[in-house]
Protein backbone atom coordinates (compact mmCIF):
# COMPACT_ATOMS: atom_id res chain seq x y z
CA UNK A 1 0.00 0.00 0.00
CA UNK A 2 1.96 3.02 -1.63
CA UNK A 3 -0.57 5.89 -0.76
CA UNK A 4 -1.29 5.47 2.68
CA UNK A 5 -3.52 8.53 3.73
CA UNK A 6 -2.08 10.79 5.87
CA UNK A 7 -4.78 10.29 8.19
CA UNK A 8 -4.40 7.03 8.46
CA UNK A 9 -0.65 7.65 9.66
CA UNK A 10 -1.31 9.33 12.29
CA UNK A 11 -3.72 7.08 13.51
CA UNK A 12 -1.07 4.83 13.18
CA UNK A 13 1.21 7.14 15.01
CA UNK A 14 -1.41 7.77 17.98
CA UNK A 15 -1.66 4.34 18.74
CA UNK A 16 2.60 3.14 18.49
CA UNK A 17 3.14 6.51 20.65
CA UNK A 18 6.91 7.06 20.90
CA UNK A 19 8.64 7.63 24.23
CA UNK A 20 9.91 11.02 25.41
CA UNK A 21 13.66 9.87 24.72
CA UNK A 22 12.22 9.61 20.37
CA UNK A 23 10.45 12.90 20.95
CA UNK A 24 13.64 14.49 22.61
CA UNK A 25 15.68 12.65 19.44
CA UNK A 26 12.83 14.52 17.41
CA UNK A 27 13.35 18.21 18.35
CA UNK A 28 17.17 18.22 18.85
CA UNK A 29 16.74 17.15 14.96
CA UNK A 30 14.52 20.05 14.08
CA UNK A 31 16.44 21.88 16.30
CA UNK A 32 19.67 21.69 14.19
CA UNK A 33 17.85 21.34 11.42
CA UNK A 34 16.85 24.80 11.76
CA UNK A 35 20.14 26.31 13.05
CA UNK A 36 21.67 24.98 9.55
CA UNK A 37 19.25 26.11 7.52
CA UNK A 38 20.00 29.82 8.71
CA UNK A 39 23.64 29.14 8.97
CA UNK A 40 23.83 27.97 4.90
CA UNK A 41 21.56 30.51 3.57
CA UNK A 42 23.89 32.98 5.70
CA UNK A 43 27.30 31.74 4.53
CA UNK A 44 26.20 29.36 1.77
CA UNK A 45 27.10 25.40 2.02
CA UNK A 46 31.33 25.92 2.71
CA UNK A 47 31.19 29.06 4.71
CA UNK A 48 28.88 27.18 7.10
CA UNK A 49 30.82 24.69 9.83
CA UNK A 50 29.46 22.47 12.15
CA UNK A 51 30.75 23.83 14.75
CA UNK A 52 29.01 27.01 14.04
CA UNK A 53 25.74 25.24 13.09
CA UNK A 54 26.01 23.68 16.76
CA UNK A 55 26.70 26.69 18.91
CA UNK A 56 23.78 28.41 16.69
CA UNK A 57 21.36 25.15 18.33
CA UNK A 58 22.69 25.78 21.75
CA UNK A 59 24.43 22.01 21.63
CA UNK A 60 27.78 20.29 21.00
CA UNK A 61 29.08 19.43 18.17
CA UNK A 62 28.69 15.81 19.06
CA UNK A 63 25.15 16.09 19.70
CA UNK A 64 24.95 17.13 15.62
CA UNK A 65 26.80 14.19 14.73
CA UNK A 66 24.01 11.83 16.61
CA UNK A 67 21.56 12.88 14.66
CA UNK A 68 22.87 13.36 11.33
CA UNK A 69 26.62 11.59 9.75
CA UNK A 70 27.87 14.80 8.39
CA UNK A 71 27.17 18.05 6.95
CA UNK A 72 26.62 17.19 3.46
CA UNK A 73 23.92 14.81 4.92
CA UNK A 74 22.53 17.71 7.31
CA UNK A 75 22.59 20.10 4.03
CA UNK A 76 20.66 17.00 1.49
CA UNK A 77 18.05 16.69 4.41
CA UNK A 78 17.40 20.51 4.13
CA UNK A 79 16.91 20.95 0.16
CA UNK A 80 14.60 17.65 0.40
CA UNK A 81 12.53 19.12 2.39
CA UNK A 82 12.52 22.51 0.72
CA UNK A 83 11.81 20.04 -2.49
CA UNK A 84 9.47 18.47 -1.88
CA UNK A 85 7.10 21.30 0.04
CA UNK A 86 8.07 23.16 -3.87
CA UNK A 87 7.32 20.58 -5.80
CA UNK A 88 3.64 19.84 -4.34
CA UNK A 89 2.81 23.77 -4.46
CA UNK A 90 4.34 23.67 -8.34
CA UNK A 91 2.33 20.46 -9.56
CA UNK A 92 -0.81 22.17 -8.07
CA UNK A 93 0.18 25.36 -9.43
CA UNK A 94 0.69 23.91 -12.95
CA UNK A 95 -2.76 24.97 -14.70
CA UNK A 96 -4.02 26.68 -17.67
CA UNK A 97 -5.66 26.66 -21.24
CA UNK A 98 -2.36 26.32 -22.25
CA UNK A 99 0.87 25.16 -22.71
CA UNK A 100 2.56 28.64 -21.89
CA UNK A 101 -0.29 29.68 -19.11
CA UNK A 102 0.41 26.61 -17.47
CA UNK A 103 4.08 26.66 -17.73
CA UNK A 104 3.91 30.29 -16.01
CA UNK A 105 1.91 29.76 -13.57
CA UNK A 106 3.83 26.35 -12.12
CA UNK A 107 7.25 28.36 -13.01
CA UNK A 108 5.45 31.44 -10.84
CA UNK A 109 5.37 29.54 -7.68
CA UNK A 110 8.73 28.64 -8.34
CA UNK A 111 10.18 32.24 -8.35
CA UNK A 112 8.22 33.22 -5.25
CA UNK A 113 9.09 30.43 -3.39
CA UNK A 114 13.03 31.13 -3.90
CA UNK A 115 12.95 35.04 -4.31
CA UNK A 116 12.20 34.56 -0.41
CA UNK A 117 15.57 32.35 0.10
CA UNK A 118 17.55 33.05 -2.65
CA UNK A 119 20.98 32.59 -1.00
CA UNK A 120 19.75 29.06 -0.24
CA UNK A 121 19.08 28.21 -3.56
CA UNK A 122 22.33 30.14 -4.22
CA UNK A 123 23.90 27.72 -2.49
CA UNK A 124 22.15 24.83 -3.71
CA UNK A 125 22.99 25.55 -6.79
CA UNK A 126 26.62 26.01 -6.17
CA UNK A 127 27.10 22.48 -4.72
CA UNK A 128 25.13 21.28 -7.20
CA UNK A 129 28.15 22.07 -9.29
CA UNK A 130 30.53 21.66 -6.86
CA UNK A 131 32.82 18.21 -7.89
CA UNK A 132 32.56 17.21 -4.02
CA UNK A 133 29.31 17.64 -2.82
CA UNK A 134 27.33 17.71 -6.61
CA UNK A 135 26.68 13.91 -6.77
CA UNK A 136 24.82 13.29 -3.86
CA UNK A 137 22.89 17.01 -4.26
CA UNK A 138 22.17 16.34 -7.48
CA UNK A 139 21.02 13.13 -7.07
CA UNK A 140 18.82 14.28 -4.22
CA UNK A 141 17.46 16.84 -6.71
CA UNK A 142 16.81 13.82 -9.06
CA UNK A 143 14.26 12.32 -6.95
CA UNK A 144 11.45 14.23 -7.98
CA UNK A 145 12.11 16.18 -10.77
CA UNK A 146 10.51 19.54 -11.79
CA UNK A 147 11.64 18.39 -15.47
CA UNK A 148 8.78 15.75 -15.13
CA UNK A 149 6.28 18.41 -14.30
CA UNK A 150 7.07 20.03 -17.35
CA UNK A 151 6.90 17.06 -19.35
CA UNK A 152 3.66 16.20 -17.99
CA UNK A 153 2.18 19.81 -18.83
CA UNK A 154 3.30 19.77 -23.10
CA UNK A 155 2.35 16.10 -22.80
CA UNK A 156 -1.43 17.20 -21.58
CA UNK A 157 -0.85 20.08 -24.82
CA UNK A 158 0.21 17.10 -26.95
CA UNK A 159 -3.16 15.68 -26.36
CA UNK A 160 -5.09 18.34 -26.67
CA UNK A 161 -3.57 18.72 -30.22
CA UNK A 162 -1.78 22.03 -28.98
CA UNK A 163 1.62 20.04 -29.56
CA UNK A 164 3.07 17.87 -32.37
CA UNK A 165 2.56 14.05 -30.77
CA UNK A 166 6.06 13.80 -32.50
CA UNK A 167 7.56 16.82 -29.96
CA UNK A 168 10.44 16.15 -28.24
CA UNK A 169 9.27 16.63 -24.73
CA UNK A 170 12.12 15.36 -23.18
CA UNK A 171 14.15 18.12 -24.21
CA UNK A 172 11.94 20.75 -24.35
CA UNK A 173 11.37 20.05 -20.44
CA UNK A 174 14.92 19.99 -20.00
CA UNK A 175 15.35 23.49 -22.01
CA UNK A 176 12.55 25.06 -20.56
CA UNK A 177 14.17 24.04 -17.03
CA UNK A 178 17.34 25.43 -17.94
CA UNK A 179 15.85 28.98 -19.04
CA UNK A 180 13.99 28.90 -15.54
CA UNK A 181 17.53 28.45 -13.79
CA UNK A 182 19.39 30.30 -15.64
CA UNK A 183 16.64 33.83 -15.44
CA UNK A 184 17.31 33.67 -11.61
CA UNK A 185 20.80 35.42 -12.69
CA UNK A 186 19.14 38.49 -13.58
CA UNK A 187 17.51 38.75 -10.04
CA UNK A 188 21.74 38.51 -8.81
CA UNK A 189 22.82 41.00 -11.31
CA UNK A 190 19.93 43.32 -12.81
CA UNK A 191 17.86 43.12 -9.37
CA UNK A 192 15.03 41.63 -11.28
CA UNK A 193 11.50 41.33 -9.48
CA UNK A 194 9.12 38.25 -10.27
CA UNK A 195 7.58 40.69 -13.19
CA UNK A 196 10.29 41.01 -15.35
CA UNK A 197 10.94 36.91 -14.50
CA UNK A 198 7.70 36.13 -15.80
CA UNK A 199 8.22 38.86 -18.54
CA UNK A 200 11.39 37.26 -19.93
CA UNK A 201 10.15 33.79 -19.45
CA UNK A 202 7.12 33.95 -21.62
CA UNK A 203 9.00 35.00 -24.54
CA UNK A 204 11.13 31.97 -23.68
CA UNK A 205 8.94 29.62 -23.84
CA UNK A 206 7.38 31.15 -27.01
CA UNK A 207 10.64 30.20 -28.65
CA UNK A 208 11.29 27.06 -27.61
CA UNK A 209 7.86 25.92 -28.29
CA UNK A 210 7.74 27.33 -31.26
CA UNK A 211 8.93 24.60 -33.42
CA UNK A 212 6.66 22.05 -32.08
CA UNK A 213 3.40 24.13 -32.64
CA UNK A 214 1.02 21.98 -34.35
CA UNK A 215 0.60 25.24 -36.98
CA UNK B 1 65.60 46.51 -10.57
CA UNK B 2 62.07 45.89 -12.10
CA UNK B 3 59.51 48.80 -11.32
CA UNK B 4 56.93 48.59 -8.82
CA UNK B 5 54.01 47.68 -11.43
CA UNK B 6 56.10 45.27 -13.25
CA UNK B 7 56.58 43.38 -9.85
CA UNK B 8 52.74 43.78 -9.14
CA UNK B 9 52.19 42.30 -12.75
CA UNK B 10 54.06 39.51 -12.56
CA UNK B 11 52.46 38.46 -8.78
CA UNK B 12 49.14 39.14 -10.73
CA UNK B 13 50.06 36.79 -13.30
CA UNK B 14 51.54 34.14 -11.18
CA UNK B 15 48.31 34.27 -8.85
CA UNK B 16 46.17 33.64 -11.75
CA UNK B 17 48.06 30.75 -13.04
CA UNK B 18 48.33 29.07 -10.10
CA UNK B 19 44.52 29.55 -8.80
CA UNK B 20 43.42 28.54 -12.57
CA UNK B 21 45.20 24.92 -12.12
CA UNK B 22 44.35 24.75 -8.58
CA UNK B 23 40.65 25.39 -9.44
CA UNK B 24 41.06 22.92 -12.05
CA UNK B 25 42.12 20.05 -9.85
CA UNK B 26 40.92 20.34 -6.52
CA UNK B 27 38.06 22.74 -7.26
CA UNK B 28 36.83 25.62 -6.44
CA UNK B 29 35.66 25.64 -2.94
CA UNK B 30 39.25 23.53 -1.97
CA UNK B 31 41.51 25.80 -3.38
CA UNK B 32 41.93 28.58 -0.62
CA UNK B 33 43.66 32.03 -1.18
CA UNK B 34 46.39 30.11 0.65
CA UNK B 35 46.83 27.17 -1.09
CA UNK B 36 46.52 29.73 -4.40
CA UNK B 37 49.30 31.71 -2.91
CA UNK B 38 51.71 29.28 -1.57
CA UNK B 39 51.73 27.77 -5.24
CA UNK B 40 52.05 30.92 -7.15
CA UNK B 41 54.99 31.45 -4.12
CA UNK B 42 53.90 34.86 -2.89
CA UNK B 43 52.37 35.80 0.17
CA UNK B 44 48.39 36.19 1.26
CA UNK B 45 48.98 39.57 2.00
CA UNK B 46 50.43 40.68 -1.80
CA UNK B 47 47.49 38.24 -3.34
CA UNK B 48 45.52 40.72 -1.43
CA UNK B 49 47.13 44.23 -2.86
CA UNK B 50 45.85 42.47 -6.44
CA UNK B 51 42.67 41.11 -5.63
CA UNK B 52 39.58 41.74 -3.50
CA UNK B 53 38.71 37.78 -3.10
CA UNK B 54 38.50 34.67 -3.95
CA UNK B 55 35.53 35.13 -6.44
CA UNK B 56 37.39 38.21 -7.91
CA UNK B 57 40.64 36.00 -8.89
CA UNK B 58 38.23 33.20 -10.48
CA UNK B 59 36.56 36.15 -12.40
CA UNK B 60 40.01 37.29 -13.48
CA UNK B 61 41.16 34.32 -14.93
CA UNK B 62 37.67 33.41 -16.70
CA UNK B 63 38.15 36.81 -18.26
CA UNK B 64 41.50 36.79 -19.15
CA UNK B 65 41.44 32.86 -20.68
CA UNK B 66 37.96 33.81 -22.53
CA UNK B 67 39.51 37.07 -23.83
CA UNK B 68 41.83 34.98 -26.03
CA UNK B 69 39.47 32.20 -27.44
CA UNK B 70 36.51 35.23 -27.97
CA UNK B 71 39.76 36.81 -30.21
CA UNK B 72 40.31 33.61 -31.97
CA UNK B 73 36.31 33.19 -32.53
CA UNK B 74 36.47 36.31 -33.80
CA UNK B 75 38.91 35.89 -36.47
CA UNK B 76 37.10 32.37 -37.55
CA UNK B 77 33.67 33.79 -37.58
CA UNK B 78 34.01 35.57 -41.11
CA UNK B 79 34.44 32.70 -42.52
CA UNK B 80 31.80 30.90 -41.34
CA UNK B 81 29.09 29.40 -43.63
CA UNK B 82 25.50 27.75 -43.94
CA UNK B 83 22.37 29.25 -41.70
CA UNK B 84 22.33 31.25 -38.72
CA UNK B 85 22.04 27.84 -36.86
CA UNK B 86 24.97 26.23 -37.81
CA UNK B 87 26.95 29.30 -37.40
CA UNK B 88 25.57 29.38 -33.99
CA UNK B 89 26.61 25.66 -33.58
CA UNK B 90 29.77 26.25 -34.23
CA UNK B 91 30.28 28.80 -32.14
CA UNK B 92 29.21 26.77 -29.39
CA UNK B 93 31.17 23.86 -30.60
CA UNK B 94 34.56 25.53 -30.33
CA UNK B 95 33.46 27.13 -26.72
CA UNK B 96 32.57 23.44 -25.40
CA UNK B 97 36.21 21.94 -26.77
CA UNK B 98 38.02 24.59 -25.29
CA UNK B 99 35.98 24.73 -21.66
CA UNK B 100 36.27 20.72 -21.31
CA UNK B 101 39.73 21.29 -20.99
CA UNK B 102 39.50 22.59 -17.70
CA UNK B 103 35.98 21.12 -17.14
CA UNK B 104 35.95 21.92 -13.24
CA UNK B 105 37.47 25.59 -13.53
CA UNK B 106 34.41 26.26 -15.49
CA UNK B 107 31.92 24.30 -12.97
CA UNK B 108 33.05 27.16 -11.05
CA UNK B 109 32.94 29.82 -13.61
CA UNK B 110 29.19 28.78 -13.98
CA UNK B 111 28.56 28.14 -10.04
CA UNK B 112 29.80 31.77 -8.72
CA UNK B 113 27.49 33.07 -11.28
CA UNK B 114 24.14 32.63 -9.47
CA UNK B 115 26.71 34.27 -6.46
CA UNK B 116 24.11 36.97 -4.49
CA UNK B 117 27.61 38.28 -3.27
CA UNK B 118 29.28 39.59 -6.29
CA UNK B 119 31.44 42.56 -6.30
CA UNK B 120 30.96 44.83 -8.99
CA UNK B 121 34.16 44.06 -10.74
CA UNK B 122 33.22 40.33 -11.32
CA UNK B 123 32.06 39.37 -14.20
CA UNK B 124 30.44 36.14 -14.04
CA UNK B 125 28.69 33.10 -16.34
CA UNK B 126 26.36 35.02 -18.73
CA UNK B 127 27.42 38.68 -18.35
CA UNK B 128 31.08 38.58 -20.50
CA UNK B 129 29.84 41.01 -23.07
CA UNK B 130 32.21 40.00 -25.65
CA UNK B 131 30.16 36.56 -25.81
CA UNK B 132 26.70 38.34 -25.82
CA UNK B 133 27.79 40.69 -28.39
CA UNK B 134 29.53 38.21 -31.07
CA UNK B 135 26.10 35.98 -30.69
CA UNK B 136 23.42 39.17 -31.02
CA UNK B 137 25.83 40.01 -34.45
CA UNK B 138 25.23 36.61 -35.20
CA UNK B 139 21.50 36.62 -34.87
CA UNK B 140 21.24 40.18 -36.39
CA UNK B 141 23.04 39.25 -39.33
CA UNK B 142 20.77 36.00 -39.25
CA UNK B 143 17.53 39.04 -39.74
CA UNK B 144 19.67 40.46 -42.75
CA UNK B 145 20.33 36.42 -44.38
CA UNK B 146 16.58 35.96 -43.47
CA UNK B 147 16.63 32.84 -41.09
CA UNK B 148 15.23 34.81 -38.03
CA UNK B 149 12.48 37.06 -37.38
CA UNK B 150 12.91 40.75 -37.89
CA UNK B 151 11.46 41.19 -34.98
CA UNK B 152 12.48 38.47 -32.76
CA UNK B 153 13.51 39.09 -29.58
CA UNK B 154 17.70 38.79 -29.86
CA UNK B 155 18.06 39.44 -26.05
CA UNK B 156 15.48 36.62 -24.73
CA UNK B 157 17.46 33.83 -28.12
CA UNK B 158 20.73 34.56 -26.35
CA UNK B 159 19.60 33.85 -22.50
CA UNK B 160 17.93 30.60 -23.88
CA UNK B 161 21.00 29.49 -26.12
CA UNK B 162 23.13 30.61 -22.83
CA UNK B 163 21.07 28.55 -20.64
CA UNK B 164 21.23 25.66 -22.77
CA UNK B 165 24.89 25.86 -23.17
CA UNK B 166 25.50 25.84 -19.29
CA UNK B 167 23.37 23.96 -17.97
CA UNK B 168 24.58 21.23 -20.83
CA UNK B 169 27.47 20.75 -18.06
CA UNK B 170 25.53 18.72 -15.80
CA UNK B 171 27.07 15.85 -17.58
CA UNK B 172 30.44 16.58 -17.30
CA UNK B 173 29.93 17.24 -13.67
CA UNK B 174 27.66 14.05 -13.64
CA UNK B 175 28.98 11.53 -16.02
CA UNK B 176 31.97 13.21 -17.59
CA UNK B 177 30.78 13.62 -20.84
CA UNK B 178 32.72 14.56 -23.57
CA UNK B 179 32.69 17.72 -25.49
CA UNK B 180 31.54 15.70 -28.51
CA UNK B 181 28.29 14.69 -26.51
CA UNK B 182 27.66 17.93 -25.15
CA UNK B 183 28.15 19.53 -28.68
CA UNK B 184 25.70 17.15 -30.21
CA UNK B 185 22.39 17.89 -27.52
CA UNK B 186 23.73 21.30 -28.14
CA UNK B 187 23.18 21.67 -31.70
CA UNK B 188 19.59 20.03 -31.31
CA UNK B 189 18.79 22.79 -28.34
CA UNK B 190 20.16 25.17 -31.02
CA UNK B 191 18.09 24.09 -34.16
CA UNK B 192 14.72 24.28 -31.99
CA UNK B 193 15.40 28.08 -30.73
CA UNK B 194 16.61 29.26 -34.08
CA UNK B 195 13.23 27.10 -35.64
CA UNK B 196 11.47 29.44 -32.68
CA UNK B 197 12.82 32.65 -34.08
CA UNK B 198 12.53 31.89 -37.34
CA UNK B 199 10.40 33.94 -39.90
CA UNK B 200 6.82 32.70 -39.75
Amino acid sequence: MNHMPLRSISAVAQVRRPTQRALAKQRTREKILASAKNLFTEKGYEGATIRDIAAAAGMSTGAVFASFTDKSDLFNEIIAADRDALYGAMRAAAQGETAEEALLAMFAVGFEFHLDDLPLLQATIAASWSPQLGSQVRGRLAERPVTDLIAEVLKAAAGRGELSRTADVALLSQMLWDCYLANFRHVAFDTWGPDALQRRLREQIKVILASARTK
Amino acid sequence: MASREAQKQATRRRVLEAARDLFDEIGYDAATVRAIADRAGVSVGSVFTTFTSKDDILSQVMLDRLDALYGEIQNVTPHLRGSTADRVRSLFAVLYAFETRRVKLFLAHIAASYSWRNEPSTVPYGRNVRLRAMLAEGLRNGIERGDVREDADIDTLIDCLMAAYAWNYRLAAAQGASAETMTALMDKQIGLILEGAAPR
